[in-house]
């Protein structure tokens, strides 16, 4: 626990000092979302509440891999993995700091987005539920920070890491954009049953238990050399 | 089988580790005891940095058996970690932490007591220094940082790669400090091994040990 808060952080420290990832996921995010409202023409409602919900994940799941691919970034550039992990440490405690501070910027980000996709393509529909909401994105930001964070973990050790983390995160991910898609709309829309979200819920809680227990006990291997 | 404490600090058999089909170690066997300097000298690519490597627990050996202080790599690596201090090629060190938060990641890391980065700090001259970004230190500044961090948890093995490498005079004078206060074993690579006098010189030529 104490290398996991060391850890963490170093990890915050760093991105308040050197604001690197949140401005450019705040960046991205919204001028996805600009680009699709103004592309529209002016028509917030022309794909339908699923449509911009949809468009809303795809952004998220994008901005996401703008922090993956920056994950241990300087740990690879300046060497300091050798470093790190010549360190007495459950390795693990590297995976799950990184997954944390993910979860933050993730959610930094969406905390700025949100109001800003509500406005421009739900404003005249249906109030979501807010609890649900927060719970749904909490859920699959945290599955998108844990896998990201294991994947991101292998493809520091490889040269081609950035064309080769989109490729294995972007598969394992559809199931968790499907998901978090359906949730969303149903906190949205007047036609869906309340089981259907507790359903959807209940598997994005499953996913983050797959990929935390799968983080937790791969990272070790994942680094070695 | 002797314990941990009063093993030697390094024993390797046949150690072989590889990089693709090259072998950067082809048969190294050697032995350091507890308290020995071994020096480390040959060419560059002989395979010095490499068996550090391996020594520090961050490369997997591919043939043959290592011991650090008694526990066998790679099984008991974990168990090996807090008796070694390691300074690689790289400092190792964060640029936009400053040298004190750096220390102070590594004595968590480490598990060093209290007052540990003050002591260090002061060991390598850095006491002025120590709110500055490391990214603003320089060349020799960051070298002596990184041989603090190698000595804040009061390892029982230092592994030094180059470790005079952009070192002034002073810093010189230092790392000689640190090395007469240390007592306990440590395996040097350098290419200067006149510096390192009261050692034992070992030379490493294309992965095996020469002569």
């Amino acid at each position: 626990m104490r290398a996991y808060r060391a850890l963490l952080r170093k990890d915050l420290l760093l991105e308040l000092r050197g604001r690197e990832l949140v401005p450019a996921m705040l960046a991205f995010v919204l001028g996805a979302l600009l680009l699709v409202r103004f592309g529209l023409g002016g028509e917030t409602q022309a794909g339908g509440t699923r449509a911009a919900t949809g468009l809303l994940w795809v952004a998220v799941v994008f901005t996401s891999m703008l922090a993956l691919v920056r994950s241990f970034a300087q740990e690879r550039e300046h060497g300091i993995w050798d470093g790190i992990l010549s360190a007495p440490i459950d390795r693990a405690a590297i995976w799950a700091a990184r997954s944390t501070a993910t979860l933050a910027f993730l959610v930094v980000t969406q905390i700025v987005a949100l109001p800003l996709f509500w406005l421009f393509f739900l404003q005249e529909g249906r109030a979501p539920s807010l609890w649900v909401l927060a719970g749904a994105l909490l859920l699959a930001d945290l599955g998108v920070a844990m896998l990201g964070s294991l994947l991101a973990g292998l493809a520091s050790q490889v040269h081609a890491r950035e064309v080769l983390l989109p490729v294995l995160f972007l598969p394992f991910a559809v199931p968790l954009v499907t998901v978090a898609v359906r949730v969303t709309v149903d906190t949205i829309s007047p036609q869906t049953s309340g089981f259907g979200t507790l359903e959807g819920l209940g598997f994005l809680a499953l996913y983050d238990t797959i990929f935390g227990l799968l983080g937790w006990a791969l990272f070790e291997y994942v680094v070695e050399d | 089988m002797s314990s941990p404490e009063r093993a030697p600090a390094v024993v390797c058999e046949g150690l072989v580790r590889r990089f693709g089909e090259r072998a950067a170690l082809d048969g190294v066997s050697l032995a350091v005891a507890a308290g020995e300097t071994l020096v480390l000298t040959g060419g560059n690519g002989a395979g010095k940095t490499t068996l550090l490597r391996v020594l520090a627990t961050v490369l997997r050996p591919h043939a043959g058996t290592v011991s650090v202080a008694g526990h066998e790599l790679p099984r008991s690596a974990r168990a090996a970690r807090p008796s070694i201090g390691y300074v690689g090629h790289e400092p190792l060190v964060y640029p936009d932490l400053t040298a004190r938060e750096n220390l102070e990641l590594y004595a968590e890391l480490h598990l060093a007591p209290p007052g540990s980065c003050d002591e260090a700090l002061a060991m390598v001259g850095l006491e002025r220094r120590a709110r500055d970004r490391t990214a603003d230190l320089s060349r020799g500044m960051r070298q002596r940082l990184a041989l603090a961090r190698a000595w804040l948890h009061g390892p029982a093995l230092l592994l030094l790669d180059e470790p005079t490498a952009g070192l002034d005079a002073e810093g010189r004078e230092r790392l000689a400090g640190m090395l007469a206060r240390h007592g306990g074993a440590a395996v040097v690579a350098t290419h200067e091994p006149e510096w390192f006098a009261g050692g034992r010189e070992l030379r490493l030529e294309a992965g095996r040990v020469a002569g």
